[in-house]
Formats: C-alpha cells, sequence, structure tokens
C-alpha cells in the first residue's frame, strides 16, 4: 500500500491532482469523441480508453498546462489507431502520443473555450442546429477535425497543429478546404429552404 | 505584326503569377475570422474590403459559417455513469 519509495506523490494524492486537473475536461472530450465515432458507446471506450492513457502518461504532463489540448492529441491518436486496427486486443500505448508535446513554447490556459449562444430552446434553432450537425457529419474526418477543434472547442492553430500533429501551414489549408465543403453542404440545403446564398 | 500577337499571347501567363489583392483576401478569411491574422493582414484585409464588395461579402459569409457550428451545433450531454467509470478504473490502476 504504502510502497512510495523514490516516487514524489502517494499514489491517493496523485490520482486526487489526476481528477482534478483532467476530469474537468471530460464534457467536451466526450463531445469531441462522439463528433469523430458518431456513435455513442465508441464514444464512451474512446474516452475511458483516452484517460487511462492519460493516466500512464500522467507523470509527463506539466500541471498547469493545457490539460485540454494534451487530451484531445491522446484521444486523436488513439481514434486513429482505432480506426486502422479495427480489432480488440488490449490498448498499446504509444509514447510518440504524448512526447513532442512539450517542445515548443507553452501552450496558453482555458481561455479558447468556445462561447455558447444562449441556449434557450427554440425550435429554429434546432432546426438549423441538426441541419449543422449532418452537413458536418458527412464531411470527411479530417475536415469535421479540424472545424470541431476551431469553431466548437476554440483552439488556436497553434494548439490545433499540436493535437494534429502536422504544422500550422497544414491546419490552415485544411481548415480552408473543410469550411469550403461545409459551405457548399448548407449552401444547397439553404436553397430548397428558400434561401439564395 | 507576328512578335505583337506574341507578346499578347504570352501576357496573361506572367499575369496569373501575379496574386490580386481578392485572392490574397480570400487567402486570408479563416485567419481573420479566427482572430489569428497578424495586425498586418488584418490592416490589409479591413482596408480592402471597404472598397470591395464581393470580399465584403465574403466575409460576412465566412463569419456566418463559422457562427452556425459555434453557436448552433448542440452539445451532447456525457452519459452519467462515464466520470464514475474512470474514476474507478483509475483508482484500480496500479503504476
Amino acid at each position: 500500500m504504502s510502497d512510495q519509495t523514490g516516487k514524489q506523490m502517494s499514489k491517493e494524492e496523485k490520482d486526487a491532482r489526476f481528477e482534478a486537473e483532467l476530469l474537468p475536461v471530460l464534457d467536451p472530450l466526450y463531445n469531441f469523441a462522439y463528433r469523430l465515432t458518431l456513435d455513442e458507446d465508441d464514444a464512451n471506450d474512446l474516452v475511458q480508453e483516452t484517460y487511462l492513457k492519460a493516466y500512464r502518461f500522467f507523470d509527463y504532463f506539466e500541471q498547469g498546462t493545457n490539460a485540454k489540448a494534451w487530451l484531445f492529441r491522446i484521444l486523436k491518436n488513439s481514434f486513429i489507431n482505432e480506426f486502422r486496427k479495427k480489432s480488440k486486443q488490449p490498448a498499446k500505448v504509444d509514447y510518440s502520443e504524448v512526447e513532442g508535446y512539450y517542445n515548443s513554447e507553452d501552450v496558453e490556459g482555458e481561455s479558447g473555450v468556445a462561447t455558447t449562444t444562449d441556449m434557450r430552446t427554440e425550435s429554429v434553432q434546432d432546426l438549423i442546429g441538426d441541419e449543422v450537425a449532418s452537413a458536418l457529419n458527412a464531411l470527411p474526418v479530417d475536415f469535421r477535425t479540424v472545424i470541431i477543434l476551431c469553431d466548437l472547442e476554440g483552439f488556436t492553430y497553434e494548439e490545433m497543429a499540436k493535437i494534429l500533429d502536422i504544422p500550422i501551414g497544414t491546419v490552415r489549408s485544411r481548415l480552408h478546404r473543410a469550411r469550403n465543403s461545409l459551405k457548399e453542404k448548407l449552401e444547397k440545403y439553404a436553397r430548397t429552404m428558400g434561401y439564395n446564398g | 505584326m507576328e512578335t505583337k500577337f506574341t507578346e499578347a499571347y504570352e501576357q496573361p501567363a506572367s499575369d496569373t503569377r501575379h496574386e490580386t489583392d481578392c485572392d490574397k483576401v480570400a487567402k486570408l478569411l479563416d485567419a481573420v475570422v479566427d482572430g489569428e491574422a497578424t495586425a498586418e493582414e488584418q490592416t490589409f484585409f479591413t482596408g480592402h474590403l471597404e472598397d470591395c464588395v464581393p470580399c465584403f461579402e465574403s466575409h460576412q459569409k465566412q463569419k456566418l459559417l463559422k457562427g452556425l457550428v459555434s453557436g448552433n451545433l448542440k452539445r451532447i450531454l456525457v452519459p452519467e455513469r462515464l466520470a464514475l467509470a474512470i474514476k474507478t478504473k483509475i483508482q484500480a490502476t496500479t503504476v
């Protein structure tokens, strides 16, 4: 039980710190997982797997830095691995999923959380929301991802580059193409509703 | 006559290499709506929009598109038991 020789923290302390720092990200993380997998059970599994990996690598996490971006990065990598080999083997932790995260300047805090507008349920707003969701879901996953990270979660280009492991230039061009696709789909919808783009 | 024809023919080729201000603005649309443009880019962008109606309109459209996603996409409720399931798994994990 108390064999913490050489470790600075007891397991209880570590668990408490882990929960305090990382569990507040559960809501956006689950939403991201759902938007990627489009399935509640898969999202559930993906989020649990992400937290387990994060726990194993928690020593590499620098307290007070951007927990949200760190977790999003782990989740996105898990999703890609899961997607590639749809087998149910025990999840292997790939060190590259967490390393390299801190190799540039500190990521800013949580200031970029997407501001949601007044959420009183209005049927028109629901209707638009459903339409935006289905247009978004129809996009290729790479396109969907950048739009969610940017517009829904409010990540900066620099944070997105880290989460996705791509250069900022690629973030820009991917976002540009993703928005063009989304625009196309929504304009089609607007026309059927009698609006002119 | 013949040389003139060649010149006129070659002209568009060099023209395509030159980016118009509208092209530059189109490339900056995302950075501007995302608040990622540099001060210099922002100044150029704003200046151009003052006398270009099509670019002004595409900026409006881009803002609308971003707003549609950030303001209308419903958030999914996290299953109630998920947080507890995670805590339980973490506590059972020995490092």
